[in-house]
């Protein structure tokens, strides 16, 4: 990355930071519009970090982030963490780094477990198949939860903490930071090197000492951590968590869709087309309110068709800003 | 001379770090077997991928009987004339060496006289006659080679491209290969021939280029480079 | 543990898992020809089957055509549909070397057509109700509905003609081979685009056949399909990616393996068991439950 190009990140980070205590600058449509950018481009940090990477598909974040949603709610509602601090302190739960932390972990352990499997048996296509038919059975498993999940019905969470959505925008944005931050760190370091040379040839990887199945099933638990978080973040909007809204498909398709749209292997590209892809989805939802999810099928489509390289690589020429 | 049939110029291929080819000029006369040579990683078989289309050049022709063959795809170039058998042979392992030939007859000009094609087929290789309800899969590897290249002329093409056909072959079968290849020139096809068999190769070939690194090193008649003692140091000093 | 049934109601129950189950066979053998040649899991084969069930509504309240009549005009513009699709969106994506592109394509087109269906005709649950939508028959000694029968016997139909196609003719052989390996078939002369684009008008001619038994036998709504392009694809592994015939099997398997889950534990588990039976069977037979492997040379 050059200088002038961390700067220019800095800048745009610090203006964001900073936007809320601007007054009247932002309503809070703007400040759930943004937290919602930021959440699918953590979400699409994840995917790209796994696939585009780690050069493997993988269709089943919806299940990671859903873990990790659910991880969060029982957590909360449970009050496994706090014991009587939670009585004294009802809001420490809200953006608790040990809970969200803790969503990130459950989905990560999930991915190990179901990684070690599934990497080293299956590739490619089939890892898809797998994945996708994973997340499936997450998502059943926690309708048939009983009282533990809640069952169809998921569980609410204590809600009404805040009367504004700034410290969730900040959050996300600090998450959003932090996750470019942290893949950018690591594919500088020699586990993001192994992590592209077994994406590269695996043979070669494997002649040259590198651990592939380690490094595959590493780089899908790092994923679904970040997943996992995401999830976590989402309860703290939602509240209400349930096995058909945080485990719907579009956690996982929109966010990869973003990633292509933005770049699939560059740094910068699911931030891009986590932006641009939801503008263009929440603007349809405005203009068009009855079509906009006709809209949304139609501009993946468009997408695909003429920016099949992702924006990264079709307008930032063929400098790769990985 | 005027009528090659194949005439390679300048081709530049880029493709990964070994295989690359940097500015390779070469040609097939017609009625020919040619052997290109060279050892593994020389670019042998990017050549023959950019000749049939799979592989795109850089830049530099490639020309059939004066037709240029560069941008064009791969069904094209094969319904001009070219037949291309690669390494590994490519065959349908899942399906009969009946249909595994059928196929080889897919184009417009062969396909109607299929029949006939499939009996020629079986008189050059009456192994594969007793077999033509079996998998490919299940083929030997010799019978495997056949029926690649007995596929290969089911669409009779003006030039066939084998790519190793002694590969992975016992030494007995290997020289069947080789008097096969001799039949099938005796038969008038036009072969360009790429082979590790250093020594078995020069000795069928009528002319002969030898790959080194990506570069062209030397050429000559099969003769003549059999006999140059620099080709007998490089590649066939320990055989002889 | 449990009881065993009456044979009867066994028989019953195995009967009902494999008429139904033979829709997810019809799908999977669509699925199975339009990954074999592109690799592209196409996840809006559901959708498409959900739009000829609509159409196939349109027709019989619009214009009074029988639903299984209206096969005659649904399957026909299944091809033609399918041709038009593979040209208008995914050639283009075929020859990208990042596969993502058109899976991102075919779920695009999921979400359109899910949407579009949702603006015509509403998200309210349709179905198509004929004189003989309650009819029973005795089959096998076991009572069944005629429309279910029906239902099995067109994907009956349907996956034998794929199978003749695919046995008999040339251009069936061509695309069997370009399934198996595309740089050696193009090497025969075979296009990519031209067996793409059958493998796109046979798969979506399939969906519209499914339409047709979706509409007489099931209520619908526009997001129906996606579950039904998830069973496809269990039912696909199940038989063995790029095998037909295993495809209309595991299909049936499938539906068997649900109307016994459904019975024997509960209908919550059904989707569960089903897609564990998936992860096994892609981890330890990813060729299929029915291929018989030939010893290598």
């Amino acid at each position: 990355m050059s200088n002038a190009f961390k700067w220019i990140a800095i800048v745009a980070v610090a203006a964001l930071a900073l936007l809320p205590f601007v007054p009247g600058a932002v309503d809070a449509y703007y400040f759930s519009f943004l937290f919602f950018v930021f959440l699918y481009a953590i979400m699409a940090q994840s995917w790209n970090l796994v696939a585009g990477y780690g050069g493997q598909i993988s269709l089943g974040s919806h299940a990671f982030f859903g873990l990790g949603a659910y991880t969060t709610a029982i957590l909360w509602t449970g009050n496994y963490l706090w014991g009587s601090l939670y009585d004294t302190h009802p809001g420490i739960y809200y953006f608790d780094p040990v809970t969200m932390a803790l969503g990130g972990v459950v989905a990560a352990l999930a991915a190990a477990i179901i990684g070690l499997p599934l990497l080293s048996k299956l590739r490619g296509d089939y890892f898809a198949l797998g994945t996708l038919g994973f997340g499936e059975i997450v998502k059943v498993l926690f309708v048939n939860g009983g009282d533990f999940t809640g069952s169809a019905f998921g569980i609410v969470a204590p809600a009404g903490m805040f009367d504004t959505l700034r410290p969730h925008y900040w959050v996300a944005l600090g998450l959003m930071v932090a996750t470019a931050l942290a893949i950018g760190a690591l594919m500088r370091s020699r586990y993001g090197l192994a992590m592209i040379a077994v994406r590269d040839d695996e043979m070669a990887a494997s002649a040259n000492g590198i651990d592939v199945l380690k490094v595959k099933v590493a780089a899908f638990a790092g994923s679904a951590f970040i997943a996992g978080v995401a999830g976590s973040l989402y309860t703290f909007y939602i509240f209400h968590v349930g096995p058909d809204s945080v485990f719907d498909l579009d956690w996982m398709l929109l966010p990869l869709m973003m990633t292509v749209v933005g770049g699939t292997g560059t740094l910068l590209g699911p931030i891009l087309g986590a932006l641009v892809m939801y503008a263009v989805f929440d603007l349809a939802r405005i203009v068009v309110p009855d079509y906009h999810p006709v809209i949304s099928g139609l501009t993946i489509i468009l997408a695909m068709l003429f920016l099949p390289k992702g924006l990264m690589r079709s307008f930032a020429g063929k400098a790769r800003l990985a | 001379m005027a009528n090659r049939l194949l005439e390679v110029s300048d081709l530049q291929v880029a493709y990964g770090d070994v295989g690359a080819l940097w500015g390779v000029s070469l040609h097939v006369d017609p009625g020919t077997i040619v052997a290109i040579v060279g050892a593994n990683g020389a670019g042998k078989t990017t050549l023959l991928r950019t000749v049939s289309g799979l592989l795109k050049p850089k830049s530099g022709d490639i020309r059939l009987a004066g037709q240029s063959l560069v941008g064009k795809a791969p069904q094209e170039i094969a319904s001009m004339g070219i037949a291309h058998v690669p390494e590994g042979r490519g065959l349908f392992r899942q399906m009969t060496v009946l249909e595994n030939l059928e196929l080889g007859a897919f184009q417009p000009k062969a396909r109607p006289r299929t029949r006939e094609l499939l009996d020629r087929a079986y008189a050059l290789f009456p192994r594969l006659k007793e077999r033509v309800h079996q998998k490919a899969g299940s083929l030997s590897g010799g019978e495997q080679q056949m029926l690649a290249i007995a596929r290969a002329t089911m669409s009779e093409p003006s030039l066939l491209i084998l790519d190793e056909p002694s590969l992975g072959l016992s030494p007995l079968v290997v020289q069947q290969m080789f008097s096969l290849i001799q039949t099938l020139h005796g038969q008038g096809v036009t072969i360009l021939l790429v082979e590790q068999n250093i020594h078995q190769a020069l000795k069928v070939a009528d002319y002969a280029f030898v790959l080194k690194t990506g570069s062209l090193a030397m050429q000559g008649t099969g003769a003549e480079l059999i006999a140059d003692p620099e080709i007998q140091k490089a590649y066939m000093g320990a055989l002889e | 543990m449990f009881n065993l049934p009456p044979p009867d109601i066994l028989l019953q129950l195995s009967l009902n898992g494999a008429l139904g189950g033979a829709m997810y066979g019809v799908a999977a053998v669509g699925l199975s020809l339009i990954f074999g040649t592109m690799r592209l899991i196409f996840l809006a084969q559901g959708a498409m089957i959900i739009l000829a069930a609509y159409f196939v509504r349109a027709l019989f309240y619009g214009l009074g055509i029988d639903p299984f009549l209206s096969l005659l005009i649904v399957v026909p513009v299944g091809l033609g549909v399918g041709w038009l699709m593979y040209h208008g969106l995914f050639r283009k994506a075929a020859a990208e070397e990042d596969r993502n592109v058109s899976l991102l394509i075919a779920v695009g087109l999921m979400f359109l057509v899910q949407n579009l269906m949702t603006v015509v005709w509403g998200g309210n649950t349709a179905g198509v109700v004929t004189s003989y939508t309650a009819t029973g028959i005795e089959l096998l000694g076991v009572r069944t509905s005629f429309t279910r029968t029906m239902g099995f016997l067109i994907a009956l139909a349907g996956t034998g003609l794929v199978m003749l196609f695919l046995r008999k003719t040339i251009v069936g052989k061509a695309v069997r081979a370009a399934s198996e390996d595309m740089d050696a078939a193009t090497l025969m002369g075979i296009s990519p685009h031209r067996v793409n684009a059958i493998a796109f008008a046979i798969g979506i001619a399939l969906a519209g056949a499914a339409g047709v038994a979706v509409a007489t036998t099931f209520p619908f709504n526009p997001f129906a399909g996606f579950i039904f392009s998830l069973k496809a694809l269990v039912a696909l592994a199940l038989g063995g990616i790029g095998n037909v015939t295993g495809a209309l099997a595991g299909g049936i398997l499938l539906g068997l393996i649900e109307a016994y889950v459904q019975f024997f534990i509960s209908g919550g588990w059904t989707n569960a068991i089903a897609y564990g039976v998936f992860l096994a069977v892609l981890m330890f037979k990813p060729e299929g439950l029915f291929s018989r492997p030939y010893k290598k040379a």
